[in-house]
């Protein structure tokens, strides 16, 4: 059985909302408006965060995509009186969307904040709604909803290599980000399987000293790696860089 | 392409390959249907230079193809300008516009375009010859100087592409590459390449420009410099490399040819300490690219954005590509690697259609005269994408007729008598070169991946469906009859991806695979023979003393200059440095902001010699003082719901400078001031829904040295 992860080089990322954009197409996100920015309640499944260090001239402006980190102790699963968000044998952290109630305990509990609420009724003009992908839910009024490592196309995947009596083949299927991504910076796939791609990139990253997670101290065990961005200026910076 | 209705029965996914709009890259890409419905668009995982990759704007064609506000059906304006129409039956659409042409006669005619995909510029052509219509191609003007700057340099006219994957320096002076200029989906991939691509040698990106854009701050040196001052710099590295005698002569001479130089001039009036006030370097940050240039071969140089949008544009590009000329690496492995012409010379739009701002300008005059009374547009902007100067507005209100065939009531088709809207992208047929190609030829096939949605009809047919009303004899009958011709015409080169044993299995294996390459077809190119320009300081418009600051546009990585800015997913996606969304604002440094009590969110009035608008100010820390920064993409006074009413365009902000050489417009030539109003306006951003700040003990975004 397969264990998912997904591992994102911060030295190849540009920060150039391929990966957004595609979750967004992927994943039937509603659009964010302005007036949903000016609420702060946009929805993006996988979002790209900007932050600064330093000052004018020697600044920096860094870029990170943050999906769920699918986290094998995922705080956010506790605390849903419904069961409503739970894991999957595959190490996934999934969100029955007619199960939830919407207390948003789980968002109050996510530390890395990839959980969304969904104030309204999500709305589309009707010629819009041709593009929504039939294999993924709408989601209505008053649930969360979350990055699932596009379940769909995992389970669509082990559907077809069922029909055809054999077992998933490595690398046979990834995320709508990993697939859009032009700088190849995120990666899917089966962390147990040794000769998938995310395995063989974490075992030579992690000789180089490159990989870490985020938030790791809080020991919820994530499945999202990243790999630390090289910077010519990093010696000269405090030593947890 | 769609054709077999059992796609819709089935409930099974279907992929169909196409191709990318030409302003996108052109590029290969596939597409999901499911029940006769896009639902996702990607790279094609087999078409050169992209390896299944895309982008943004590339995901978001579906919308384009399901926008709400898309215009079905032929239709006629109850009055110009109103922007009211009534739909009209599509034959007597046509039999109008060919009634116009026969009246008024190609020659007072002229058919103003975008960017044209491969087969659409054979049709064109073909259209052109019959009737005698001029032909006149919108496309940014940083294009027009790019174009130029090539051809005198290296001898070709498409456009080059770095080969990053190989390289391991990268020195840009100003280019947005990886976010919109040419090919941002090759480029980004190569980046990721050179980044990482190879195990134990990371490439190394230093930029120079006057912003920190969002391509500049994946750099791993930014060097801020005064705006247009990029050609100064590279006259100054290319001094130091010869002074040094780091520059064989034989490499050094194209270089001085093309700038008008001599090794004397280039060693006295060039010298870093010369140059570098000029600049805002040093002399030592000079010599420290010009080291590392040699230092990490095979490097490669490039310019672009607002580099090329200075009143010395072309001497910008000029002198910085011609850096690659000195390095040696015009044409090598992780150099810079110039592309063949089309594989088929009727697969190109002549260089003397794509039109300059002085060109534009002309033109319009000749329209407000009555030289010209006709005006044709097809997916052209040109009263929202030119300044107001060119006197674009005023043309088409006084030409006599005006035919649109924009699938969109934008600013230009509001003008228009008549509206014979076009089919989206992803219902056409077509085939695509893209510009930049991969470094050899290549063709991507665009193919209608659903049936139509709307009551629309390319515009290649309905040029072709003109010249059978006007009596003349058509090349071909449809725009995808022309497509399989000209497709054929490649299977009689005998070369390249795609072999067949007969025409049906060529054109089936085409569409399969979406293109067809040959990478044994390259381009040689030629080292300049004359002067391509003279060095140039870049000038402003208005006094220093009167407006203290530099107004600094720049396309927005998602709405490009604007002609994005119908798509909601693209106006919902921050731009990457400020994070802002779905408006205009302007970008004021911290020591700007602290000199006049600003803050994010305050209302000012930006003042230039040219017009003044109220927009919303973000403080920027990257900012250089002196600049105030301003995206294009916003300020449409129609263009759909998802445009319309949003933010300034900066059009209207900048004087309409030019660059001497080519008559390109400089829209980096400004200057401004601005002045409190003492409210405030909400910014919309994604900056602040989640902390945004680096944790001190556990920062999220790591970062460690490279290995030695």
């Amino acid at each position: 059985m397969p264990r998912w992860g997904m591992v994102i080089d911060l030295d190849r990322c540009i920060g150039c909302g391929a990966c957004v954009v595609a979750c967004q197409a992927e994943n039937n996100v509603p659009i964010n408006t302005e007036d949903v920015y000016h609420q702060r309640r946009a929805i993006a499944w996988i979002r790209l965060e900007r932050y600064w260090e330093g000052e004018y001239p020697n600044i920096k402006a860094r870029y990170i995509p943050v999906p769920c980190m699918q986290c094998t102790n995922a705080p956010c699963e506790p605390v849903c009186p419904v069961y409503a968000t739970y894991h999957t044998n595959e190490g996934i952290n999934m969100q029955v969307y007619n199960r939830c109630i919407g207390t948003r305990y789980c968002a109050v509990n996510c530390h890395w904040h990839v959980r969304f609420f969904n104030f309204w009724e999500p709305k589309w003009p009707d010629s819009l709604k041709n593009q929504l992908n039939p294999d993924v839910t709408v989601r209505s009024r008053g649930v969360m909803e979350k990055c699932n490592f596009c379940v769909h196309r995992l389970v669509k995947a082990e559907q077809k290599a069922k029909t055809e009596k054999r077992s998933l083949r490595t690398d046979e299927v990834t995320t709508a980000c990993a697939q859009a991504c032009p700088t190849s910076a995120i990666v899917f796939g089966d962390l147990d399987d040794p000769n998938s791609a995310v395995s063989k990139l974490l075992a030579q990253a992690e000789q180089e000293g490159r990989v870490y997670r985020l938030l790791e101290d809080l020991g919820t065990d994530p499945k999202v790696y990243y790999l630390k961005k090289i910077d010519l200026e990093a010696a000269e910076h405090a030593a947890t860089h | 392409p769609v054709f077999n209705t059992n796609d819709w029965v089935y409930g099974r996914d279907a992929w169909f390959a196409t191709a990318a709009p030409p302003d996108q890259g052109g590029y290969g890409l596939i597409v999901r249907v499911f029940e006769g419905r896009a639902k996702k668009v990607d790279g094609n995982p087999d078409f050169p230079g992209i390896h299944g990759k895309s982008d943004a704007r590339a995901q978001a064609l579906v919308q384009e193809l399901y926008h709400p506000d898309r215009l079905s059906g032929a239709r006629r304006a109850t009055s110009r300008g109103s922007g009211q129409f009534q739909t009209i039956p599509w034959d007597s659409a046509l039999q109008e516009v060919a009634q116009i042409l026969r009246e008024v006669g190609g020659e007072h005619a002229v058919l103003i375009t975008g960017r044209l995909n491969a087969s659409q510029a054979a049709i064109v052509a073909a259209f052109r010859k019959a009737t005698g219509i001029r032909q006149a191609v919108l496309e940014p003007d940083e294009f027009v100087v790019l174009r130029t700057a090539i051809r005198r340099l290296f001898g070709v006219s498409t456009l080059p592409i770095p080969d990053l994957a190989n390289a391991r320096f990268l020195l840009n002076f100003s280019a947005d590459f990886l976010h919109g200029w040419i090919a941002p989906v090759a480029l980004a991939h190569a980046y990721g390449e050179f980044r990482q691509g190879k195990p134990g040698q990371r490439g190394l990106y230093y930029h120079v420009g006057p912003r920190l854009s969002g391509t500049a701050a994946n750099a791993d040196r930014w060097f801020p410099i005064i705006p247009g001052s990029e050609g100064l710099v590279a006259l100054a590295i290319a001094q130091v490399l010869s002074t040094e005698g780091k520059a064989p002569q034989d490499r050094l001479d194209p270089y001085l040819t093309a700038l008008g130089l001599d090794a004397t001039r280039l060693a006295s009036d060039y010298a870093p300490e010369r140059v570098a006030p000029a600049t805002g370097l040093s002399a030592e940050q000079i010599r420290e690219l010009a080291h590392a240039l040699v230092e990490h071969q095979p490097a490669v140089v490039i310019a672009g954005t607002s580099a090329a949008a200075a009143t010395n544009g072309l001497f910008n590009l000029v002198a910085t590509f011609g850096l690659n000329w000195i390095l040696g690496s015009v044409n090598q492995p992780g150099g810079l690697l110039l592309n063949p012409e089309p594989p088929l010379p009727d697969l190109r739009v002549p260089d003397d259609a794509i039109l300059s701002l002085r060109g534009w300008t002309e033109l319009f005059e000749q329209i407000r005269s009555g030289t010209i009374s006709t005006v044709l547009v097809y997916r052209a902007n040109p009263v929202y994408a030119l300044p107001s100067a060119s006197g674009a507005r005023e043309a088409l209100q006084a030409a006599k007729h005006v035919v649109s065939f924009s699938p969109f009531l934008d600013e230009t088709t509001t003008l228009a008598d008549l509206v014979l809207p076009d089919q989206a992208w992803l219902e056409q047929w077509g085939l695509s070169v893209p510009d930049p190609g991969p470094g050899f030829a290549a063709v991507a096939i665009q193919q209608p991946v659903v049936a139509p949605f709307l009551d629309a009809r390319a515009f290649g047919d309905v040029l072709l469906d003109l010249l059978r009303l006007l009596g003349q004899d058509q090349p071909w009958s449809t725009q995808e009859q022309a497509t399989k011709a000209l497709a054929l015409q490649l299977r009689s080169l005998g070369r390249g991806s795609v072999t067949a044993t007969n025409d049906k299995e060529f054109l089936v294996t085409l569409q399969a695979r979406g293109g067809w390459w040959d990478e044994q077809s390259r381009a040689t190119g030629s080292a300049p023979s004359t002067a391509a320009v003279q060095p140039r300081e870049p000038a402003f418009a208005g006094e220093q003393n009167q407006f203290p600051y530099v107004l600094h546009p720049y396309p927005l990585p998602s709405l490009g200059y604007g002609e994005l800015a119908h798509l909601p997913w693209l106006q919902g996606l921050p731009e990457p440095i400020s994070t802002n969304v779905w408006q205009t604002w302007i970008e004021v440094s911290q020591a700007t902001a602290d000199e006049l009590g600003l803050q994010t969110g305050d209302l000012v009035r930006v003042l230039t010699p040219q017009g003044v608008a109220e927009l919303p100010v973000y403080v920027n820390p990257a900012t250089q003082p002196g600049i105030i920064a301003i995206p294009f993409g916003q300020g449409h006074t129609a263009y759909t719901r998802y445009a319309e009413g949003r933010g300034v365009n900066p059009a209207t902000l900048v004087a309409p400078e030019t660059e001497p050489d080519t008559g390109t417009f400089a829209w980096a030539a400004t200057r401004c001031r601005i002045e409190k109003t003492g409210r405030r306006a909400r910014l919309a951003r994604f900056e602040g829904m989640v902390p945004a700040f680096q944790l001190e003990e556990f920062p999220i975004v790591r970062v460690m040295a490279p290995k030695a």
